[in-house]
């Protein structure tokens, strides 16, 4: 299973890299949307855990445009962020996330979570 | 749990890079550019100092990063203007975060309270909404949908995606076309290639007039055995719209196949063009060799002909390239101590290098004349590669500079003075490890101009100055050299004072003159410190002369210039990289010694050289109408040499301040690079010697410390006189 | 180095308990045997010549380049104040790492390696100022008197003005 964590704090993706290679997932990393995009045209990816603020391409436009491509109607789309506010939530609801995980993370939850999602 | 301390160092170090950012941008906002990518990189840096320091469970540095980030949040949307008062809450709140991160980082907890007046004033500021919901840690209840994006999305229909056209969507620009425009159905006959025409170079002219979708129409092209090497089997359907695209300027664009093509022109609207299908023919042509897909990518950057899916090609193409680097990795990063191993490694190279081109005497030279090639090759290969390695390393000055608005505003309320900074020429690059010895020189620097050279509000408004002193921080490459001045406008350097205390001390004669130059350089004499009181700031026991020693250290100079009244300029003159020094070799007592090329000024036998004697015993020569202070370096190093005084050399330098000295050396041997090694990794370090060196042979040279014969020697005179 | 003689690691008679032995690698200048402990020493290599450092006492006899990094290099006889040595290719040079330093000494000949127990070593007599400053004790091995070099000792006061 391959998952792109998209993120612009390193910190933040070596976490995920830990958390999710540890559970066994192969991961891929991108450092904004943008990247994230670009990964996806080449690379096939069961799972997308991403950030929302970001630089260049923000996630809510990173997972509009994923949506908007036709071809990963159904790849799952996590969005994994401080912001707790009810509109930001609503934001990336219609941009067409799956689900939202507030950070910090617990490794555990998290993993709990993507099996849920995978399966 | 080493995992953890990994994240942990990844945190920190990603913490200075996003506190080094808001510095920078804050410093555009105060200047009055306020655009909203400012404005979201600032809170995406607090956001991202936040999110990081709740999975550690700094709790302080979270509570205090949230509160600033609401109000980051409600600057961003509008909601809270940017006054200059939040302004300048902000430039605070960017110091207690850092300091919140320095105690995360060190452990320490800081006071109770921390930071508490700035939030209260946060939550003052924002108290408008209402008390923000939390949410649940993770929440499964979205659904997938597809979103219809706005114009990136085409309205073609989704059963003509194919994987790679969908893809490409994604980096092509908003397409804003009518709908309506011309038809162009362009089949090219077997003459108009026999006349080296080009369909493409025609489809780009097109381009060039406006938006242009194209389909190939390959239906004729055979099976591959069938396949005439001159026959034309292409046809394209093109359609273009704008705001330029006429008849007459499409029938221009093909005025020079006329009747080598079928050219059908027509109005139309741009769904006649039809949706793009594959033939399965394509497919059996193909059969063995690569898919049709795969050549369409391939030359997908230059032809839009075959295969290819709806492409608009936007009249400039400027722009694509940035698009093109982003799908590659374009920073890479790499542990220093693997740079440096490569650095030193360079070194030794540059010194084989240097060994085996001595090594070439003539004779050598006329018989191996493809060996002396091959060296010289070697030779340009090595500058070239000594270069990158050292431009890896390379940093703009920006790292260190960035510390010191920090530093001014603290100055400026600790004494009470108006001062602003001023920086200019940070993107000058220089070498990692110079930057980091530079902190603590600039530090001082700037505390010395704001305590010591910048006037009270009051005073500078009786000077018919402005109120506000300006403390001007700047670096700028010049040859081999980075330039690094701190300057002020304050009321220069109290001469009077500075000779006075130097009497006191002992520092200079009671009978000595020295000249307003001489002057204003005591200031960097060991334990010399002017201030009437002792200052909080500059005051700590440590006087300019630390500023003096950790530049020599680093192999760079300091100079002083002041006007009275007006103001200090304090120059620091900095080697590009450690690793290596532009040399003369010279001999003095049958040992090897270096001269830095950089303060030589010429060499003379001393035979030519129109030495006198002064009364006091010392010598000087005379030098294009200059008498210049004689130091034999044989006797100065106390080492008796054999050679006598006729065939030896002066070595005429430049030291500090453009004061020069003539060194006698026994023999000069030649110039060469050298890589400088510390004498004090081992040993100690030795006055009048500035460093080792490792020579061709494997033997030690020393490094003249030029500047410190000087001083060392002026102090001899003035004891002896 | 052919000076060096770690062939007969094993002739010492005594076997001394570990924890309380020490092991030395012992040099010889002139008729007198001395000693530092062999955890020390980082290479034995014959003398090949040190470029002088001006500003510097006697005893310092220059630095070398020992793969890349420049050591100085201490005359021991100058040291102890019995005049400089006149090193021929035949001398040896120790290099020791002193703290976070390598210096290195420059012996007559490297004679052996002795194993001997920490209790046998004796205080310095008093009387003998160099002996005193430099020497952290004695120790007696086969009849002769081992004294063992205080190596920061050796190494302070080089400069002209310290």
């Amino acid at each position: 299973m391959r998952i792109l964590t998209v993120d612009d704090s390193r910190t933040m993706l070596a976490m995920l890299r830990h958390a999710l290679g540890g559970a066994g997932f192969e991961v891929l990393q991108a450092e904004d949307g943008q990247q994230g995009l670009d990964l996806l045209k080449n690379e096939s990816v069961d799972l997308v855990i991403t950030d929302i603020n970001m630089p260049v391409m923000d996630g809510i436009e990173f997972i509009k445009n994923v949506r908007a491509s036709g071809l990963y109607s159904s790849l799952p789309i996590l969005i994994l962020t401080t912001e707790s506010s009810q509109e930001k939530r609503d934001l990336g609801r219609a941009a067409g996330g799956t689900g939202w995980i507030v950070k910090p993370f617990d490794p555990e939850k998290l993993i709990s979570v993507i099996h849920r999602v995978l399966h | 749990m080493s995992d953890l301390d990994d994240f942990k160092a990844t945190y920190f170090d990603e913490c200075s890079e996003l506190l080094l950012e808001l510095e920078e941008q804050f410093a555009a906002i105060e200047a009055g550019d306020s655009t909203s990518d400012r404005l979201n990189a600032v809170f995406r840096a607090i956001h991202s100092i936040k999110g990081g320091g709740g999975a550690f469970g700094f709790s302080a540095l979270v509570g205090f990063a949230h509160a600033y980030e609401t109000l980051l949040d409600h600057v961003r949307d509008g909601k809270v203007d940017l006054t200059e008062p939040v302004v300048a809450l902000c430039i605070r709140a960017n110091d207690l975060v850092a300091d919140f991160v320095k105690a995360a980082k060190d452990g320490v907890t800081l006071a109770e309270g921390y930071g508490s007046d700035e939030k209260a004033q946060f939550d003052v500021l924002t108290a408008a909404e209402g008390e923000e919901e939390t949410l649940e840690e993770f929440d499964l209840d979205f659904v997938p949908v597809m979103v219809q994006v706005g114009p990136k999305t085409l309205p073609a229909d989704p059963s003509t995606f194919t994987p790679d056209a969908a893809a490409d969507h994604f980096d092509v620009a908003p397409l804003s076309p009518s709908d309506l425009g011309w038809l162009v159905r362009f089949v090219p006959q077997p003459e108009l290639y026999a006349r080296a025409n080009d369909p493409l170079l025609l489809i780009r002219e097109l381009g060039r007039l406006g938006a242009v979708e194209i389909r190939a129409r390959v239906d004729d092209v055979p099976l591959l055995g069938d396949f005439e090497g001159m026959a034309s089997y292409c046809a394209w359907d093109i359609f273009v719209s704008g705001d330029k695209v006429t008849r007459a300027a499409i029938e221009e664009i093909f005025e020079f196949v006329e009747g080598l093509c079928e050219l059908d022109l027509r109005e139309a609207s741009r769904h006649e063009l039809g949706p793009l299908t594959l033939p399965p023919q394509a497919a059996e042509v193909f059969d063995d060799g690569p898919s049709l897909a795969d050549l369409a990518a391939e030359i997908k950057p230059k032809a839009p002909t075959a295969g290819q899916a709806v492409e608009p090609v936007a009249p400039p193409p400027e722009g694509a390239a940035e698009g093109d680097r982003r799908n590659g990795i374009h920073s890479i990063r790499v542990d220093l101590d693997k740079i440096d191993r490569v650095v030193n490694m360079v070194g030794e190279l540059v010194i084989t290098q240097s060994m085996l081109t001595q090594q070439m005497d003539e004779s050598l030279r006329a018989q191996y004349q493809e060996l002396v090639r091959g060296l010289e090759v070697l030779a340009q290969t090595t500058r070239g590669l000594q270069d990158s390695v050292m431009s890896i390393r390379a940093q703009p000055v920006k790292t260190v500079f960035s510390r010191m608005p920090r530093l001014v505003r603290e100055l400026a309320v600790k004494t009470g003075k108006k001062i602003r900074l001023e920086t200019v020429g940070e993107n000058t690059e220089i070498d990692k490890t110079i930057i980091e010895q530079l902190s603590d020189p600039l530090t001082h620097m700037i505390r010395n101009s704001a305590d010591h050279g910048i006037e009270g509000p009051e005073k500078r408004l009786g000077l018919g100055k402005s109120d506000t002193g300006v403390i001007r921080l700047s670096a700028e490459q010049s040859g081999g050299n980075i330039i690094i001045a701190v300057e002020d406008d304050g009321g220069g350097i109290n001469r009077d004072r500075v000779l006075q205390v130097a009497r006191e001390r002992g520092v200079v004669g009671a009978d000595q003159q020295l000249t307003d130059d001489q002057t204003d350089q005591l200031i960097f004499a060991p334990g010399f410190s002017t201030a009437s009181e002792v200052s909080d700031l500059s005051g700590r026991g440590v006087g300019m002369d630390v500023v003096l020693s950790n530049i020599k250290k680093i192999g760079g100079s300091v100079q002083v210039k002041s006007w009275p009244g007006k103001g200090t300029r304090m120059t620091l003159r900095l080697p590009l990289t450690l690793a290596v020094l532009d040399v003369m070799l010279v001999t003095v007592a049958g040992s090897p010694y270096v001269i830095p090329l950089s303060t030589i000024v010429e060499t003379m036998q001393c035979m030519r050289a129109n030495f006198s004697r002064m009364p006091t015993g010392g010598q000087v020569l005379k030098v294009r109408g200059e008498y210049v202070q004689v130091v034999d370096l044989a006797q100065r190093f106390a080492m008796p040499t054999s050679v006598d005084d006729a065939s030896r050399f002066v070595v005429l330098c430049e030291a500090e301040g453009g004061q020069k000295i003539a060194l006698v050396v026994d023999g000069i041997i030649g110039q060469q690079q050298v890589v400088i090694k510390s004498l004090e990794e081992n040993f100690q370090s030795i006055e009048g010697i500035a460093g080792g060196t490792i020579l061709g042979d494997g033997n030690v040279a020393l490094i003249v410390d030029v500047q410190g014969i000087k001083v060392s020697s002026g102090l001899a005179h003035k004891s002896a006189a | 180095m052919e000076a060096l003689g770690f062939r007969d690691e094993t002739s010492s008679e005594d076997v001394v308990s570990a924890a309380n032995s020490l092991q030395l690698i012992a040099f010889s200048i002139g008729e007198q045997t001395y000693g530092v402990e062999i955890t020390t020493v980082r290479e034995i290599r014959a003398w090949n010549g040190a470029t002088p450092i001006p500003n510097t006492r006697d005893f310092v006899r220059g630095v070398i380049n020992l793969r890349g990094t420049i050591v100085p290099i201490f005359d021991l006889r100058a040291r102890f104040g019995e005049g400089q040595t006149s090193p021929t290719k035949n001398h040896v040079v120790v290099v020791i790492s002193v703290g976070e330093k390598w210096v290195g000494i420059l012996v007559d000949a490297v004679s052996d390696i002795l194993t001997v127990s920490r209790t046998d070593i004796h205080n310095v007599p008093e009387g003998q100022a160099v002996d005193n400053e430099l020497l952290n004790g004695i120790i007696t091995h086969d009849n002769r008197m081992v004294g063992l070099i205080d190596l920061y000792a050796v190494v302070n006061g080089a400069r002209v003005d310290d």
